[in-house]
């Protein structure tokens, strides 16, 4: 109605061509110059005063909606050509088996999954949108790339062009991450979702496994680094494998990371082992009365926690080789390794007998207590060997009865390994205890009692400075304790002189078996003398001793409780026998010399009375 | 000669028994404890010996025990405590006879008879060795022959006293043995006493018996 075109028979009016905007006024009706293409709106001037403005202000009103409607049309143009340049490389890069080798002689693989690059967040900017140097007029061919680590880093850094490190460090977890891993470590690189969406599409674990599964490291406050990487195939077959990461490191969640910091990789190895005390809260609390424990207690960081025997992520399940009962032990004590190969147990443990003892098997898992100069290990000998006194009273007995107490009477006083172990040194130890509890005498209780500190106490006790102490020194001891109120006792019992030849016991065919090995008084087993005074905590500190300390007079109360037939002889009362049977023939021989001088006496007496002349 | 039935069968059995006892225990006290220079067997047969004769002498002391307390002749063991004088100079006179006057050919001024069968020295050395010695020996043997068994003594004594005690009395009946032997041989003649207690029958010259 409005709209006239070129060639056409027009009427009088005004007519704005649209192309070039002109106005041309007709006076009367003819035919509109020039062809089809010339296009003539017909609008009354007055018309046009009232539609300009109109029309400009909804112009100005709907600017946001046109550009909006201009940019949608811009971006689907540039995906459209997007798609078309990633159609392009994915034409080469949708090979599996394309490959490069670096410097290095890594072979990074150049594969990507279509399909998961159109699903990412980035598939809208292509390909040159980040790999800025390659178009599809160009590709370089020759691109020198190290190793995996630098390409890596290379392509993290294009990531920061749109995503500023000031962005990035407003989460802490980003802040101190930045320094430790690339943003493809964690994100990956062809296949990135949005977080929200990527949070929401995944368990915990495969949430945390992100960027755990990735070579993360954590610095420590003494500067030592610390792997935050986390086997996943290890982790699933671990005894924890269903376990969600937050069950264990409580904070951490899909929705937060909080940023901790350890003074040393050590620092974070026990703070985190008190996890485990959640949910096992048994083995937590035997821990914490183990030696182990004491020791960390006491300053010692290289006293084990939970996780140097059982592992982070890799938890086993507890079998029936006892292999952790092994393998654990000897990351510290590998020098027990050795004497523990060379015994019947292991030899038995190789051929597979199912209760072949491994160090846990007697030591304890997680209530590990001193050993050494105690009863404990005897204990967990008769574990095993239950009828052990029955066995041993079958030689070892006092006539004219077979008891079980004589040979419990040994077992006491004498260590297994003291006899069963072969080749060893043996020693006997003097234990210092209170009379009265029959427990140990702690050194702590003694240095008190003494005024001295741990490294003065030979001295006190030693009081000749000699080096070893005698028996003289003994009661000395046992004097000065007891004017201070401590009633104490010498216990002697007879162990082997290492700790690692506790371990390689032999069969019973090559035990100590001839009683003479210890009673006589020259016996080799009673040569080596040591006064021991456990810690609270059981670790035994040691002193030498002089053998005589165990055949002196001085020795008889201090050491009271303890004697061995025919090694402990009171040399005193050796002097005394001595003394007794000279005496004892002293008086037939010199009543019978005299006699024999008196008897003319006699003769002459008993011819007075009328005997022979 | 007067014949002096002195030594019941019970007693001279006893007698016997316990000197061969004592002898073994003290030669086998003496491989036990001095292993290192006397070789007479192994310790383990000491041992063995030691025990089982230990054992031996036990029953026997209760049969000595049994025939005294139940004849009541327990009593010529117990010196006359209501004449405690009177028993203190005889106990001087027995000795300055075994000191003095055997050797210028004095009389024993003790002529025993089955109710009065010790010298005041014997009667008080006896007691003490049957009632007090010999029990405590036998006490601390079992003590030693199996500590553990009987711990809840041992332990709050101390097995090392224990063994104190026993080694003293040992050492007590080793010189005691020696002097005893000699002492017996102080008869009329040197086998007589010996001889009484084979027989039962001591004798004593009639002349003597008459003063």
């Amino acid at each position: 109605m409005f709209r006239f075109y070129g060639g056409q028979v027009v009427k009088k009016g005004t007519y704005w061509n649209l192309s070039s905007g002109e106005s041309i006024e007709l006076e009367h009706e003819k035919i509109r110059a020039g062809n089809r293409q010339v296009r003539d709106l017909k609008v009354p001037t007055t018309g046009i005063f009232i539609l300009g403005p109109i029309s400009g202000l909804l112009s100005i009103c709907l600017l946001p909606l046109i550009s909006l409607l201009i940019g949608l049309m811009l971006l689907t143009r540039t995906a459209a050509a997007s798609s078309e340049e990633a159609q392009m490389c994915l034409g080469c890069h949708s090979d599996k088996n394309l490959t490069k080798q670096l410097d290095n002689k890594e072979v990074l693989s150049l594969f990507i999954n279509g399909n998961e690059f159109a699903n990412s967040i980035h598939n809208a900017i292509g390909c040159a949108g980040c790999h800025m140097d390659i178009s599809m007029e160009n590709h370089p061919q020759i691109k020198k790339v190290k190793s995996k680590k630098e390409y890596s880093s290379d392509a993290s850094k294009v990531c920061t062009m749109c995503h500023p490190d000031e962005q990035l460090r407003k989460k802490p977890i980003h802040s101190s991450l930045m320094t430790k891993a690339t943003c493809v470590e964690c994100h990956g690189s062809h296949s990135i979702s949005r977080m929200a969406a990527q949070k929401a599409g995944v368990k915990e674990n495969q949430y945390c496994l992100t960027c755990h599964r990735s070579k993360l490291s954590m610095t420590m406050k003494n500067r030592e680094s610390l792997s935050a990487f986390v086997d996943e195939s290890a982790l699933r077959s671990s005894v924890h494998g269903n376990l969600q990461c937050s069950d264990c490191h409580s904070g951490f969640s899909k929705t937060g990371h909080p940023v901790k910091i350890f003074s040393s990789r050590r620092d974070y190895s026990i703070v985190t082992s008190d996890i485990c005390r959640k949910c096992h809260t048994d083995a937590a609390t035997k821990y914490e009365g183990s030696i182990h424990y004491s020791v960390l207690k006491g300053g010692d960081l290289k006293a084990p926690a939970c996780t140097d025997c059982h592992g982070g992520h890799s938890v086993a399940r507890a079998t029936k080789d006892k292999t952790l009962g092994l393998i654990s032990c000897n990351k510290c004590h590998g020098g027990m390794k050795s004497s523990y190969e060379a015994s019947i147990h292991y030899t038995a443990r190789i051929k597979g007998v199912e209760n072949a003892p491994v160090c846990s098997s007697c030591h304890n898992a997680h209530d590990v207590k001193v050993t050494a100069m105690t009863m404990k290990i005897k204990d967990a000998c008769l574990k095993c060997h239950k009828d052990a006194e029955k066995i041993h009273k079958k030689w070892l007995s006092n006539p004219p009865f077979k008891l079980a107490s004589f040979a419990g009477l040994h077992f006491d006083a004498v260590a297994c390994a003291a006899c069963h172990s072969t080749d060893a040194g043996r020693g006997i130890y003097l234990g210092l205890y209170d009379r009265k509890t029959g427990k140990s005498f702690p050194e702590e209780d003694v240095l008190k009692l003494l005024e001295t500190e741990s490294p003065g106490l030979m001295g006190k006790m030693d009081t000749n400075s000699d080096g070893s102490i005698d028996a003289r020194e003994i009661w000395n001891l046992f004097k000065q304790l007891y004017k201070k109120g401590a009633t104490t006792t010498f216990i002697g019992r007879m162990d082997v002189r290492k700790g690692a030849e506790s371990h390689q016991i032999a069969g019973k065919a090559k035990a100590v078996r001839e009683c003479e090995k210890c009673h006589r008084p020259d016996s080799e087993f009673f040569k080596d003398v040591f006064i021991v005074i456990s810690k609270a905590d059981g670790r035994p500190t040691l002193f030498d001793a002089k053998k005589e300390a165990l055949n002196s007079f001085f020795s008889i109360l201090p050491v009271s409780k303890f004697y061995a037939l025919g090694s402990t002889n009171v040399k005193l009362l050796d002097i005394l026998f001595i003394i007794a049977v000279l005496g004892g023939i002293a008086v037939p021989i010199g009543h019978v010399t005299l006699r024999i001088i008196t008897s003319p006496l006699r003769s002459l007496r008993r011819m007075g009375k009328g005997g022979k002349k | 000669m007067k014949k002096i039935y002195l030594h019941p069968i019970p007693i001279r059995l006893w007698h016997w028994i316990n000197a061969a006892g004592f002898i073994i225990l003290i030669v086998t006290a003496i491989q036990i404890r001095y292993g290192n220079i006397v070789n007479l067997f192994s310790f383990e047969t000491a041992v063995d010996i030691h025990s089982w004769t230990g054992f031996i002498l036990i029953g026997n002391y209760f049969i000595w025990l049994f025939y005294y307390l139940l004849t009541g002749k327990i009593k010529i063991y117990i010196p006359p405590i209501h004449h405690p004088v009177e028993f203190f100079k005889k106990s001087i006179r027995q000795a300055k006879f075994y000191g003095y006057g055997i050797l210028i050919g004095d009389s024993n001024p003790h002529h025993s008879t089955p109710d009065n069968k010790f010298n005041p020295m014997q009667q008080i050395s006896y007691l003490m060795i049957m009632v007090l010695l010999i029990p405590v020996q036998i006490i601390t043997g079992l003590l030693l022959w199996d500590p553990k068994l009987f711990s809840a003594i041992v332990n709050p004594v101390g097995i090392q006293i224990v063994d104190i005690i026993h080694v003293l009395l040992w050492i007590f009946f080793s010189a005691f043995i020696v002097v005893h032997f000699y002492l017996a041989t102080l008869g009329h003649t040197t086998f007589a006493h010996i001889k009484a207690m084979f027989t039962g029958y001591e004798e004593e010259e009639e002349h003597e018996h008459s003063h």
